[in-house]
């Protein structure tokens, strides 16, 4: 006897995940999935970020790490809301972690939230938290041949960040390369060079963001 | 590591699929598609699902594994080249100017019982 299941291995994970996008929407929350190596400044580009958004994102943070609240602590002192989940070793989020983090979250007031994720190119690709947009965020020094070498994380990207932007007359990186991977890969997905320590290029992140809010619910 | 994730996930869905199908086991063999630009390793899968099958309805069960292949499709001579890996320029003309689809399904695709 044979059944015939044509079903998604991560299923369970898919389904939560769409209804963490059902709450995050009916509370006018845009949810960004941001990932990258560790080390390719998420949290720095978070801080950047968030300076440029005052007045027109409200933004929360989710907080994925295998261990510590380092960032958290970062993203706390800017006054932001945050929620840290330690993975105590999982190599990535996924949804059921991010329902339980929700019940920690205050949506009401909230316009934006960014879900760190777990620095990792490989195993966070594969793992729907029920966001809006994933932002994928490759750092100079990590090489210009990061798209051809881990496809699944870039593919799926709505954003590709390039950050440290200001690292690279030291380096041989070509932005060309990776926009021209991109392009192969993932037509659609928007690429933002960024130095958060200069501030150059944060605001055309910012105003990226910003024109994807959603609309707030009514009362 | 995250393929025992992925295979925790999928003995829990065979579970769920062999229960409301009202069959009796034993499961003899389950069949999933693993794309290869999924980032999943089939290697680890199996590993994963060796010691995670023990004492579950897939215990003794063969593990099949298809591992569909992308697509490179050139925009400028058309041609449509199945690859295991990114392609970077089109295999038949070289053009740069290619669109890579497919290759990225990680699906349950059928669960064979003995009766």
């Amino acid at each position: 006897m044979k059944i015939v299941a044509a079903k998604s291995l991560l299923k369970a994970n898919d389904q939560l995940a769409a209804a963490n996008r059902d709450a995050l929407s009916a509370g006018g929350v845009l949810a960004v999935n941001l990932v990258g190596s560790p080390g390719c400044g998420k949290t720095t580009l978070l801080e950047a970020l968030f300076a440029r958004l005052a007045g027109r994102l409200a933004p929360a943070v989710i907080e994925g790490d295998i261990a510590g609240s380092i960032d958290a602590d970062r993203i706390g002192a800017l006054g932001v809301p945050v929620v840290q989940i330690n993975t105590e070793g999982a190599c990535h989020l996924d949804a059921i972690m991010i329902a339980a983090a929700l019940e920690g979250v205050d949506l009401g007031g909230l316009s934006l939230l960014v879900v760190e994720n777990v620095g990792n190119l490989v195993c966070t690709a594969g793992f729907d938290l029920g966001e809006h947009l994933r932002v994928t965020v490759l750092s100079v020094a990590e090489g210009d041949d990061k798209v051809v070498k881990y496809p699944a994380i870039f593919q799926g990207a709505d954003a590709v960040v390039v950050t440290k932007t200001d690292l690279a007359p030291l380096s041989n990186f070509r932005l060309e390369r990776v926009a021209s991977d991109l392009r192969r890969l993932t037509p659609a997905a928007e690429l933002f060079p960024v130095s958060a320590l200069s501030g150059e290029g944060v605001d055309a992140l910012a105003d990226w963001l910003a024109a994807r809010s959603l609309p707030q619910p009514a009362g | 590591m995250h393929e025992t994730a992925i295979v925790a996930a999928l003995i829990d869905q065979v579970e769920e699929q062999v229960r409301q199908s009202g069959l009796q086991g034993p499961v003899l063999r389950v069949e999933i598609s693993i794309g290869r630009l999924s980032g999943v390793c089939p290697h680890s899968v199996r590993f994963a699902f060796e010691f995670l099958a023990a004492g579950t309805v897939v215990e003794g069960a063969t593990l099949a594994i298809d591992e569909p292949r992308a697509c490179c499709r050139c925009l400028a001579c058309g041609a449509e080249t199945v690859i295991d890996e990114i392609a970077v320029q089109c295999p038949r003309c070289g053009s740069d100017e290619v669109r890579i689809e497919g290759g990225r399904a990680l699906m349950l695709q059928t669960i064979e019982l003995a009766d």
